[in-house]
């Protein structure tokens, strides 16, 4: 699990050296690393790693900021939910006063708090508010300059949909699936229902998601189990007298 | 800054000949010129070091107040005496290379003299001292480092006695970078024709050097938080900030800390330490030292590097990077949090090639819980802080432990033990009520009630109520955070808008003044914990069914609405869907990724599995998704199903203690002497069964045997086997 977090198989040899070693704090590094950010926008890949050292670059050299890569990161960041990555990436924006030697207005601070919003609906699976957030006219700067260009971003916040929903149900109503995955149409739900590869009851109003580990229960007695190893201090101390 | 200058002529001690007081005046206000130091004739050259020390004390004796409780003119005398006694011995101590002697010097003979003489004023200064050392014989090169590290000591007692002005804030940083410019950089020695460095030949406590790096630390964060207060700046200093830039800067002190850690080797060091350890005649650690390279050979490089591994934890979460912290840690992490805690054996072999210091096991458990904390990672957080304070409390217990019997390091560490204490009960209430891991260590846990009992019962009450107890906490316990970088003191215009900022503006947000990071922080932990608040309730009431519908549930949680009365009445199906959807923030709050997988929930990996479960190896963010809940639910289109664990009854925990018990009773009877049978003086043996005794005993009674019950005493090492019977 956090396995691929640490270490995501897409990551390259080039980009593993920079977020692992000291040369990550080596400022004429950051184009790689942003070239590899805008990589995983388009090709719907994850690193987080390796985004918090553009942040932590970022943080050390102010000159470096790019206010749209930032907003980039935050974004790719929503999809990791319920896992901490946006927070992490919040963490390391230092404020910084107003910068003047930007050509154009920083957008970051009217997007941030935008974006903080999106991350809490998301975190509280408030999965209806946040799609009308996010379709709101309000948003339309987010949407039209920032998440269009990011590949999937849709669909990745609909794999934190899936992920709280299929540890949760066992059954869901389509209505109910529908206003989480933000599908309206019958036919568009059904298609992505039948990717995951769950399946509808013969009326098709309820849907039944197999099970994990997730959502079996069952009451368990925990016993306790000492092992012999455990007592060889106990046995010890007998032994020597 | 009133400061009394050390020189001021008034003061000088009227003993001395006034022709040579002239001369020596001169001296000792430049006495950091060899140039003067040279013209100065010999016989001077044997009085001057006396009188530099007298004038020093003729300026403590204008101070008022500086040596209390001891009146008239006795203490400078006997000053006068010990403390160029004491400097050379000191100096003598160092060349020597006598630990033992330094030690002392180091963690007793200094204090003390500073708790008797400099407790309200600075320690004498490193030009007024230096003349004292050519009585040595020492090298030029020898004397100084012997000033750098007096130095070290001396503005060290500046930043934790006294107010640091800002020219003690600069030299601090100077002293520093030039003590480890000595260390790393020194060139291989003085008839060596090559600049290659090597390693210096010097020797010093464990207790100093984790003090050197834990200070530098220190002085960074102080530093910062000093630097980013724009408005308290007189003009000198704003100047002198505009200068500076590169003082005190991040990457400066990143930059040391790497280069002590490369050069030490350290990582490789534990690296080639753990294959050893899987190998049938593992080699003595110092063999495996002195394989990897000159550096790593030598203690001093070798604990260095050891530190600066942790004082970069320590940095990375000053600044906020809690990833990067835990990442730093990769190959130490494993040993220190190895699960047996400091002081006992590891496995077969131990980690004692690396330092031990109940100062850097409690500060460096406090990070790594508090990284876990901030990564949502409650449960690891739990372990670590239990191992620490389970530490603590048994420091506690020793009260004379070796190298501590200072209050003021004492109360040092009993002070951070408090903050990991407050850090538990926080993580306590996150894992959520009725978690198996908030009965990870029922001891531990019983200490936070009774010191933190009220916010704990806020916190895990939930509502808005709890977040006010999330936040006291919070700020009581986090660490010092700062800015990575200053205000832009090099940019006229720009510091001119911060100092006539309005702070009325600040309120508004749209004033340039940053806030202060801790402030960020919080509200960034707040807004997880807050996500949590209203689940304490919602548990509370599955807790009562086996299945109840979702219907029923959202009425429910109405009427606790209706008594917090905030809430508009809303309608039943968006209050339904509510409760739903915060039936799956409680699903996804009962799981975390854990460093140990318990082997009884459905995950099993099988072969290697002690019964408290897997462990994850490398890497201190490695993990595994558990659940850390006992109750279980899940929901069938709009009916909800609920399972609860239950811990059945444990028995190790009662016979290991009574194992104990009766081995203790045993070993009493065979140390006590036998009986020596003067009739009518019988010895009394508590809990003894010999024949004198048995004799006297009730006669009937059916437990005379090896189980009659032993008096009550609480074995030491009774308690830690016992938890570690605890499977979670």
């Amino acid at each position: 699990m956090a396995a691929s977090w640490i270490t995501p198989p897409t990551r390259t040899e080039l980009i593993e050296n920079l977020v692992s070693g000291v040369d990550r704090y080596n400022p004429s590094n950051v184009g790689i690393l942003e070239d590899y950010l805008y990589h995983q926008i388009r090709s719907q890949e994850y690193d987080c790693l390796a985004n918090l050292a553009i942040l932590k670059l970022y943080q050390f050299n102010p000159d470096l900021y790019n206010p749209d890569v930032v907003i980039n990161i935050l974004i790719k960041a929503l999809g990791a939910s319920p896992l901490p990555d946006f927070n992490l990436c919040i963490s390391l924006l230092d404020e910084r006063p107003p910068n003047a030697s930007l050509d154009e207005p920083d957008p970051l601070p009217v997007l941030l708090p935008v974006l903080h919003g999106l991350h809490h609906l998301l975190y509280r699976c408030r999965f209806p508010a946040f799609w009308r957030a996010y379709r709101s006219d309000q948003l339309e700067s987010l949407r039209d300059n920032y998440t269009v260009e990011c590949a999937g971003f849709e669909d990745s916040i609909r794999e934190v949909v899936i992920r709280a929903v299929k540890s949760t149900f066992t059954r869901i109503g389509t209505d109910r699936l529908g206003l989480y995955l933000d599908l309206d149409s019958p036919e568009e739900l059904k298609s992505y229902i039948d990717k995951l590869g769950w399946t509808l009851n013969s009326e098709g109003t309820v849907v039944n998601i197999p099970a994990n580990l997730d959502n079996q229960i069952e009451a368990v007695v925990v016993q306790e189990s000492i092992k012999l190893p455990q007592l060889t201090k106990v046995i010890a101390q007998a032994a020597r007298s | 800054m009133s400061r009394p200058t050390l020189w001021s002529t008034a003061d000088m001690d009227d003993d001395l000949a006034d022709a040579v007081d002239a001369e020596l005046s001169i001296y000792a206000q430049q006495g950091q010129n060899p140039a003067i130091y040279d013209q100065l004739g010999a016989q001077i050259e044997q009085l001057e070091p006396l009188l530099a020390i007298q004038q020093h004390m003729a300026a403590l004796a204008a101070v008022p107040d500086v040596v209390k409780s001891v009146s008239g003119a006795e203490p400078f005398d006997e000053l006068n005496s010990i403390l160029p006694q004491f400097i050379v011995s000191f100096h003598q101590a160092i060349l020597n290379r006598d630990l033992p002697s330094i030690t002392m010097f180091y963690t007793t003979t200094f204090p003390k003299l500073t708790d008797r003489f400099y407790s309200r004023a600075e320690w004498p200064e490193p030009e007024i001292i230096a003349p004292l050392l050519s009585s040595n014989n020492a090298t030029e090169d020898q004397v100084h480092i012997f000033l750098v590290l007096y130095r070290d000591l001396y503005y060290r007692h500046v930043y934790s006695r006294l107010q640091p002005n800002i020219d003690d804030r600069f030299h601090s940083y100077e002293n520093s970078c030039e003590l480890f410019n000595y260390l790393l950089n020194s060139p291989s020695s003085a008839n060596d024709e090559s600049d290659e460095p090597a390693p210096v030949d010097l020797v010093l406590p464990e207790q100093w050097l984790w003090d050197i790096i834990d200070e530098f630390i220190y002085q960074f964060q102080v530093f910062c938080s000093w630097r980013s207060k724009v408005k308290s700046k007189t003009d000198d200093e704003l100047m002198m900030l505009a200068d500076g830039t590169g003082v005190w800067s991040s990457y400066s002190v990143l930059n040391v800390l790497y280069s002590l850690i490369q050069k030490s080797k350290i990582n490789e060091y534990i690296v080639a330490l753990k294959e050893e350890q899987g190998k049938e005649n593992p080699r003595p650690a110092e063999e495996v030292a002195q394989s990897i390279s000159p550096y790593t050979a030598l203690p001093l490089y070798r604990t260095l590097g050891y530190f600066s591994v942790l004082g970069l934890l320590r940095v990375h979460v000053l600044l906020g990077d809690f990833t990067l912290g835990l990442k730093v840690m990769d190959q130490v992490g494993e040993f220190l949090l190895g699960g047996s805690s400091f002081g006992a054996k590891t496995n077969k072999t131990s980690f004692t090639a690396l330092p031990t210091l109940p100062a850097t096991h409690i500060s460096t458990h406090y990070y790594v819980g508090f990284c876990y904390m901030m990564l949502c990672r409650y449960p690891d957080a739990i372990r670590t802080f239990v191992t620490v304070l389970n530490f603590f409390q048994r420091m506690q217990r020793m009260r004379n432990y070796s190298g501590y019997e200072r209050k003021d390091q004492y109360d040092q560490i009993a002070k951070t033990a408090d903050r990991t204490l407050a850090l538990y009960a926080m993580c306590h209430s996150l894992v959520l009520p009725g978690s198996p891991f908030t009965r990870l260590d029922d001891n531990i846990t019983n200490s936070a009630k009774e010191r933190y009992g009220d916010q704990m019962g806020r916190m895990s009450r939930g509502g808005s109520d709890a977040l006010v107890a999330f936040e006291e906490l919070f700020l009581y316990a986090c660490p010092k955070f700062i800015n990575a970088n200053s205000p832009p003191y090099d940019d006229p215009e720009a510091i001119a808008l911060l100092l006539n900022a309005d702070p009325a503006d600040a309120a508004e947000g749209s004033s340039p003044i940053p806030t202060d990071p801790t402030h960020r922080h919080l509200r960034l932990f707040l807004a997880s914990a807050g996500a949590q608040s209203p689940l304490p309730t919602l548990r509370s009431f599955l807790h009562l069914y086996t299945s109840l519908t979702t219907e029923k549930l959202s009425s429910f949680l109405d009427l606790v609405k209706v008594n917090e009365s905030d809430k508009e009445a809303v309608e039943d199906a968006e209050a339904e869907e509510e409760a739903i959807q915060e039936m799956m923030v409680l699903k996804q709050s009962s799981k975390s990724l854990s460093r140990i997988v318990p082997v009884q929930g459905k995950v099993d990996k099988g072969n290697d599995a002690s019964s408290t479960g897997v462990r994850a190896q490398g890497s201190l963010l490695a993990g595994e998704m558990i659940s850390t809940s006992d109750l279980n639910f899940v929901i069938d289109d709009n009916t909800i199903h609920i399972a609860e664990s239950t811990v059945g009854r444990r028995y190790a925990g009662w016979f290991i203690k009574n194992t104990e018990r009766s081995q203790r009773v045993l070993d009493e009877i065979r140390g006590s002497p036998l009986p020596r049978g003067k009739i009518g003086q019988k010895q009394h043996v508590p809990g003894a069964v010999t024949s004198g005794a048995d004799a006297g005993a009730p006669a009937g009674s059916t437990d005379i045997s090896g189980h009659k019950k032993p008096p009550t005493k609480t074995v030491a090492w009774g308690g830690a086997g016992t938890r570690a019977t605890v499977d979670v």
